[in-house]
């Protein structure tokens, strides 16, 4: 991921597979989603409660920590905190390399992308092997998740076979889906089963149990997570929930809201390490609980984006995202919430195009299964990079002059005539094609002609048409 | 109703310049409707685009100048969703800090309506007498939609439109990639939205696109006629006027 | 300052512990949820199983003698041969199981694994377990065939919570291991199970 937004825009624009793919995936998802909905009564309440249980855990969240943090102990469990994401790989690192362990499975997380884990593990030389089959082809790619829920969403299955006739020992003959996913599954079973150390994230933190929470559709965390020795949880600090009760209610909200189902395939929550006499499970879990600018982010008039329980539902009905797909954002988190994470992140000075780069139109706003009001959170990032001065010269310069003359009615009628004159000189038909300063607009589309007269002018002199 | 409400016609910076046609089209639906209407004459913009670049503190200048200016009348009529929900959701919003002028924001959104929902909800009015035996399509502008629930308004209102077939849009609730500045400051992106849009349009097989913004149907038409489409668009109040057999948006009158 | 002590130090509310814990209950009062008729808990279940997205066959039987021969019926229907992973719990190890060759660790490239699963959710068709010396967790991911002997039911999710001290693992499954991973096209078979077969017991032992 190289260049600018810009470029990256171009990139992805000139690129009818990803267009295609992302079509493919986004279009299934929002349909099924849609039927959901539909199939549940009252999920205009739901979406209530859902937002109301993150409110009350945000509101309290330190005390909820303790809480989830005493518990997980008295279970057996370690927990570590960490501030950022350099804490988070170091303690994970430590562990593993505590541990002896030369290779980790991975369980797809987002925290773990978000903080850099994949990388860090490289570093420190310990084999990773990404269980997820979407995570596996992306390492098999050597790219970053272009979803929250289907980070290979980009990639067709021409692509997806190439990938692994080149990587896989005993690879598909077939040219099908489920051909390739049989030759992953074989390939990736071994990694499974021979890892040293499973790591997850945390789709909820349990606060009165100390339990972990993870859903899959694939099975990969439990494989993933239950024959090591040791398993690691790096989760953000936001992923609490006060009971089991709670998480039941937000579990079927985020299966609605990202695949359409009523429920994941596998929902595990995990409470300390194997207990006496228990057959398989792991000797020792660590727990890490990573802030990584979540704290500052509630400080900041943020603290709604902590809400997120990261179903992609806002991106996969994101008219921006749907065309540009994952990538062009250059973030961790693509799409509308992205777009309102990557600059709490990774700061604004770099990543202004992401809130910018939407149309305000309000459909993520209407899909969120917690009612996070994300054109509000992202006027609100525009709103800073204007203050801090990193809006382009020529915005600046085109609002202040527009602001300018608006303000002055009399002045406002006089400039607007003239231009009204200048602009119809510039074609014989009622369209321009072409409008000095204007090719924003008139590179694609064309401009109808501005009236002879305003609305103001003609209404004045009393005449009606 | 028996009294008739003194209406300040909002008219809206693009209205003003580019197709005055819908304003006039607005003062004879009101006055159709029972409205006393005035254009108060001191109105420029509501100040979105300001809003949307972040440039917080010209925005309020605007809605202070717009609030002095509209508060003195009954009601407060717009035809266009974006704009009106600008005055409607987000004055009281940016002003909410402000102790002197929340209050006079929040009073003013209370009677600042968007037409179609103005002359459908508010005065109960219906077209009588209008015929335009043709095909037409509606698109749901998404400010309109979402921030004031603007959907059902322009329906029941076409359909009392003699000879006015509508036919379905697929997609109609999808955002046209106009976004006000949006579509200056990122054309391509906005380009490959509007062109999935058109293609919708194009599918429908109406010959007029209707919709209630002039920014999206700007937008639309735009892409429409660069792409040789012979899809005609208007401002669903051009219709409702009886002005549906003059010139549509791009052509001569 | 620990990391720890340095995240707390800002993340301070200002509610009681009693009044948090009296607004985290009241979230709880009467959630919005898919209704089930308790009088229809076998019907609601069956037709939760049935499901694209649960994809479970389904067999029912009257009491727990009666397993061997409804697994023996699932390998013959399914060609496969009887050989099956059992855990050590008593209720199965206690049964005749003549003519079925058992093992109890799964090997990594196991046919079937037969497992009980504590009660089943007639909301969503989900089979809910705790892992515990005589219910081990990896055969039921590592099997091509998950065979679940349901002996309860309940309405909810909420149902299946189970209060007090909790197993190292309690899990859910509502399915098949699947994947939408290659262009959103659904594949069974993942990593886990391609197949699950529930087996109804009506008439659950008593311990």
């Amino acid at each position: 991921m190289s260049g600018g937004f810009a470029e990256r825009v171009d990139a992805a624009l000139a690129d009818p597979i990803l267009k295609l793919a992302v079509e493919r995936t986004a279009g299934t998802a929002e349909a099924k989603r849609t039927l959901a909905i539909d199939a549940f009564a009252d999920f205009e309440a739901a979406r209530d409660r859902a937002a109301a249980i993150k409110d009350h855990v945000i509101a309290n969240l330190g005390g909820y920590l303790e809480r989830f943090e005493a518990n997980a102990v008295a279970a057996g469990a370690v927990v570590h905190w960490a501030r950022t994401s350099q804490e988070a790989c170091d303690i994970v690192i430590g562990l593993c390399k505590a541990a002896g362990a030369k290779s980790v499975a991975r369980s797809k997380s987002m925290l773990g992308e978000e903080i850099g884990l994949p990388h860090a593990l490289a570093e420190a030389g310990i084999t990773r092997v990404e269980t997820d089959l979407a995570e596996h082809i992306i390492q098999l790619s050597g790219e970053r998740p272009s979803h929250i829920i289907w980070p290979a969403m980009h990639k067709t299955r021409e692509q997806v076979s190439v990938l692994f006739k080149a990587n896989h020992r005993d690879p598909h003959t077939e040219e099908t889906i489920a051909a390739m996913a049989e030759s992953a599954r074989r390939h990736l079973r071994e990694g499974m089963l021979a890892a040293d150390v499973g790591i997850c994230g945390a789709n909820f933190l349990i606060a009165d149990t100390g339990a972990v929470c993870t859903v899959t559709n694939e099975g990969n965390a439990e494989l993933s997570l239950v024959p090591p020795r040791m398993q690691i949880v790096t989760a953000g600090i936001e992923k609490i929930v006060p009971s089991m009760g709670h998480a039941v209610h937000m579990l079927r909200m985020l299966a609605r809201s990202a695949t359409g189902a009523p429920l994941t395939q596998y929902t595990t929550f995990y409470t300390g390490p194997k207990r006496p006499g228990d057959r398989d499970g792991p000797e020792e879990m660590h727990i890490v609980l990573v802030d990584n600018g979540r704290t500052a982010m509630r400080e900041d008039g943020l603290a709604e984006m902590l809400r997120c329980i990261r179903c992609g539902a806002c991106m996969n009905h994101c008219v921006v995202f749907r065309q540009i797909g994952g990538h062009a954002y250059g973030g961790t988190y693509p799409g509308p919430m992205g777009a309102v994470l990557t600059p709490a992140i990774d700061g604004l000075a770099a990543n202004r195009d992401l809130p910018n780069a939407c149309t305000l139109n309000g459909k993520c706003q209407e899909v969120c299964p917690v009612r996070i009001p994300l054109p509000t959170l992202l006027r609100g990032w525009r709103e800073k990079s204007w203050r801090e001065g990193l809006e382009p010269k020529a915005t600046r310069a085109g609002i202040g002059l527009w602001a300018w003359a608006a303000r002055r009615p009399r002045l406002y009628r006089t400039a607007t005539a003239t231009a009204l004159t200048a602009l119809r000189l510039l074609g014989r038909t009622g369209w321009l094609s072409n409008v000095p300063l204007a090719g924003g607009w008139t590179r694609h589309r064309d401009l109808p002609k501005p009236a002879a007269e305003s609305f103001m002018a003609q209404y004045k002199k009393g005449q009606r048409q | 109703m028996t009294t008739t409400p003194r209406v300040a016609l909002f008219v809206t910076c693009l209205v003003d310049l580019i197709r005055p046609r819908i304003g006039f089209a607005s003062i004879a639906a009101l006055e159709a409707a029972g409205c006393e209407v005035v254009v108060p004459e001191a109105q420029t913009c509501c100040g979105q685009p300001a809003l949307n670049s972040g440039d917080r503190k010209t925005a309020e200048d605007f809605a202070r100048r717009n609030i002095a200016l509209l508060e003195g009348y009954d009601q407060v009529v717009v035809p266009s969703g974006s704009c009106a929900a600008t005055i409607r959701v987000h004055y009281p919003e940016i002003l909410e800090h402000d102790a002197a002028w929340f209050p006079r924001a929040q009073a003013l959104a209370a009677k600042t309506f968007e037409i179609l929902a103005y002359l459908d909800e508010v005065r109960g009015w219906k077209p009588e007498g209008v015929a335009l035996p043709t095909t037409a399509t509606y698109h749901d502008s998404c400010s309109g939609l979402r921030e004031l629930g603007i959907k059902r308004q322009p329906r029941r209102l076409l359909a009392a439109i003699d000879g006015l077939e509508l036919k379905p849009l697929a997609g109609a609730e999808t955002c046209c990639g106009f976004g006000g500045t949006f579509c200056v400051k990122y054309p391509a992106i906005s380009n490959s939205i509007v062109g999935e849009k058109t293609a919708a349009i194009d599918a429908a097989g109406a010959d007029l696109l209707l919709a209630g913004d002039l920014g999206c149907l700007m937008n639309m038409a735009g892409k429409l006629h660069r792409d040789g489409s012979p899809v005609r668009a208007f401002h669903a109040v051009e219709l409702l006027a009886g002005m549906g057999d003059g010139p549509a948006i791009g052509e001569e009158a | 300052m620990t990391a720890r002590d340095a995240i707390l130090s800002r993340l301070g509310g200002t509610m009681t512990p009693s009044a948090i814990a009296d607004e985290a209950a009241a979230l709880l009062v009467a959630p919005e949820r898919p209704p089930v008729a308790m009088t229809a808990l076998e019907e609601t279940f069956a037709e939760r199983l049935a499901l694209p997205s649960v994809a479970a066959s389904y067999d029912r039987i009257a009491d727990w003698s009666e397993v061997p021969e409804a697994v023996r019926r699932y390998c013959a229907a399914n060609g496969l041969p009887v050989v099956l992973c059992l855990p050590p719990d008593p209720r199965l190890t206690a049964l005749d199981w003549d003519g079925v060759t058992l093992h109890d660790g799964a090997a990594p490239d196991e046919d079937a694994a037969l497992a009980i699963a504590r009660c089943g959710v007639a909301e969503t068709g989900s089979l809910v377990f705790e892992t515990s010396p005589e219910a081990p967790m990896l055969p039921n991911f590592l099997a091509l065939h998950h065979l679940v002997i349901v002996p309860t039911l309940v309405a909810h999710l909420e149902d299946a919570i189970l209060p007090g001290a909790q197993p190292r693992a309690h899990y859910w499954v509502t399915g098949v291991s699947g994947t939408t991973d290659i262009e959103g096209t659904y594949v069974r078979g993942a990593h886990g199970p391609r197949f699950l077969h529930v087996i109804r017991l009506a008439t659950p032992l008593k311990r």
